[in-house]
């Protein structure tokens, strides 16, 4: 017996497509059969299998990043339905479920040049983090004894810092973080307190507090406090934020009596 | 990979290198121009017109409301105090401008009451600085703006051509009262201007505590919050308290003799009716 023909559910998936940051955005549709627990990358993979959109044309498959899967890399961080998070995390009948909607909308983060569609470069995130000097100073290559210990509560609350996945999102929902300005925004605001409270680490604060206090530094934070909303990694942003200030304004007060 | 361009500098003229190098120290100066010199001031000025509610004696014309303001023209330097307001004023006011545009708010996106408050920060600071321009210049610079507002004088002696006899004779009530009670237009742009004001403080308030590094947990930051919007209620209160003092004041009633008189002086052609008729 032949099984009654069952027309396949699906669903639409809007997406802006750019060929390169200085090239014009355009939008494609494509329409994608429903799936049980289907996240947004296997969309993006059904659409590189199949890439005909909604009217028929065949077009460039489109293009994404990705790496972890499991929401720990940050690299498929994208604009979903306007809310930016990562991709492979979001689960497209849970989104479809969200809003009610019969479409799924993705769009390349505005805050970072894009690459090609919706695969951008994050790469202003990494050099922020370079000029907050995010890292501990052990190098050389004498043996330099145990490092000085951490207690448990200092521990808890570095490790709210140490989840940072660089993935940018806070930086998307920040009003103040733009692309023409130098605004260095809470991840790296987070980071270097995280550096900051590190025994060894610390030796390196007074030239990040001098890196944050300059133009695009922590006073440029206007205090939205979006970003501590978006964290995927619910990283306490706007405590750091107000740490960091108390360490600039003691700093201030510090390098004015005591810099020469 | 690096493809990334880094961010367009500034064009380097010499008020941007400055800016740029006092980065720091110059946000916060911003910080702290609005909260003391600016916010202070408000408070204690909306604290003497509250005042007003108490009215005043109607054979004399004295009252605390009165008390108050000749306390504050009392005070030695008078203009100093106000030139240094209007510098902190217009320093708080450029840096904000330029703060502003470094900005792009995503309210319709990221719909947080945060965010609204982020905003609202940006707005209400134009109100105020267009609120405060026009309520100086109509009431302390005398301007005759749109024909709302009556020139005020505190007291006889500051108006021209009254009379020796009635330089002693308090004005600050009568005349404020009519200022308001002329149109409820400007019943409207006080209210819009004054909550405008009073919330671009109070938020400031909560957010300095936060640059500073006063709150620096997301309790502190909560109930600091509460003791914002606690400052909030009471100064609003405090405004509403000098509305009704001079919305309730009857020009005709409540006003002495003496105050009539000068009152009819300074403003020959009083757009409300003065009704004398049952007074005591
Ligand atoms: S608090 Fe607001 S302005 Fe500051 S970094 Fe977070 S989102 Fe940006
Ligand atoms: S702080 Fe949170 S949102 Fe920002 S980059 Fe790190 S993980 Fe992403
Ligand atoms: S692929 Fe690593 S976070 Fe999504």
């Amino acid at each position: 017996m032949i099984a009654p023909h069952t027309p396949e559910k699906t669903f639409l998936v809007r997406i802006q497509r750019q060929d390169g940051e200085s090239q014009p955005a355009y939008w494609q549709e494509f329409e994608v059969p429903v799936k049980p627990a289907q996240n947004i990358i296997s969309v993006l993979q059904y659409i590189a299998a199949n890439p005909v959109t909604t009217s028929g044309e065949q077009v460039e498959p489109v293009v994404w990043d990705s790496g972890c899967l499991e929401e720990v890399c940050g690299a498929c961080t994208m604009v979903v339905d306007g809310q930016v998070r990562q991709s492979c995390s979001c689960l497209a009948n849970e989104q479809l479920a969200k809003t009610g909607k019969d479409h799924i909308e993705l769009t390349p983060m505005t805050k970072f040049p894009v690459v090609r569609d919706l695969f951008v470069d994050r790469q202003r995130m990494f050099d922020n983090l370079k000029k907050i000097k995010g890292w501990v100073p052990i190098d050389g290559t004498h043996d330099l004894g145990p490092g000085p210990t951490e207690t448990p509560e200092q521990q808890e609350e570095r490790y709210a810092y140490s989840r940072c996945m660089t993935c940018g999102c806070c930086l998307e929902a920040c009003p103040q973080f733009t692309k023409d300005n130098e605004f260095i925004g809470a991840q790296a605001i987070a980071q270097a307190l995280y550096f900051n409270q590190h025994e060894t680490g610390k030796k390196l604060k007074s030239e990040r507090l001098d890196e944050l206090s300059g133009p695009g530094g922590v006073a440029d934070c206007g205090n939205a406090q979006n970003c501590v909303k978006v964290c995927p990694k619910e990283i306490p942003l706007t405590q750091a934020i107000a740490k960091v200030g108390r360490q600039l304004t003691v700093h201030a007060v510090k390098s004015f009596f005591s810099s020469k | 990979m690096s493809t990334a361009n880094p961010p367009k500098k500034s064009p380097a003229t010499p008020l941007c290198s400055l800016l740029e190098k006092n980065h720091f120290i110059l946000r916060r100066l911003h910080s702290l121009s609005g909260i003391v010199p600016i916010g202070l001031f408000v408070c204690m000025h909306l604290f003497t017109n509250a005042q007003m509610i108490w009215g005043q004696d109607s054979t004399t014309g004295e009252g605390t409301f009165q008390h108050e303001v000749d306390f504050i023209h009392s005070m030695p330097a008078l203009f100093i105090i106000e030139w240094s307001l209007w510098g902190a004023i217009a320093f708080h006011a450029g840096l904000g401008f330029w703060y502003t545009f470094t900005g792009k708010h995503n309210v319709k996106r990221y719909s947080y009451a945060d965010n609204l408050r982020y905003m609202l920060q940006r707005i209400t600071g134009v109100i105020a600085l267009v609120f405060i321009f026009l309520h100086v210049a109509t009431l302390r610079w005398r301007w005759d703006l749109f024909g709302w507002f009556t020139p005020f004088y505190g007291e006889g002696y500051q108006a021209p051509g009254v009379p020796h006899a009635f330089h002693d004779v308090p004005m600050s009530l009568p005349l404020t009262a009519y200022a308001l009670q002329i149109s409820w237009l400007v019943v409207l742009f006080y209210l819009v201007g004054v909550t405008a004001s009073v919330y671009h403080w109070c938020n400031g308030l909560w957010t300095a505590a936060i640059s500073w590094g006063l709150t620096i947990t997301t309790a502190s930051m909560k109930r600091w919050g509460f003791v914002c919007a606690g400052l909030f209620v009471a100064l609003m209160s405090f405004f509403a308290a000098s509305m009704i003092g001079a919305l309730k004041f009857d020009l005709g009633q409540d006003m002495s003799a003496d105050q009539i008189e000068v009152f009819e002086l300074i403003v020959p052609e009083s757009r409300i009716p003065l009704d004398v008729s049952n007074r005591p």
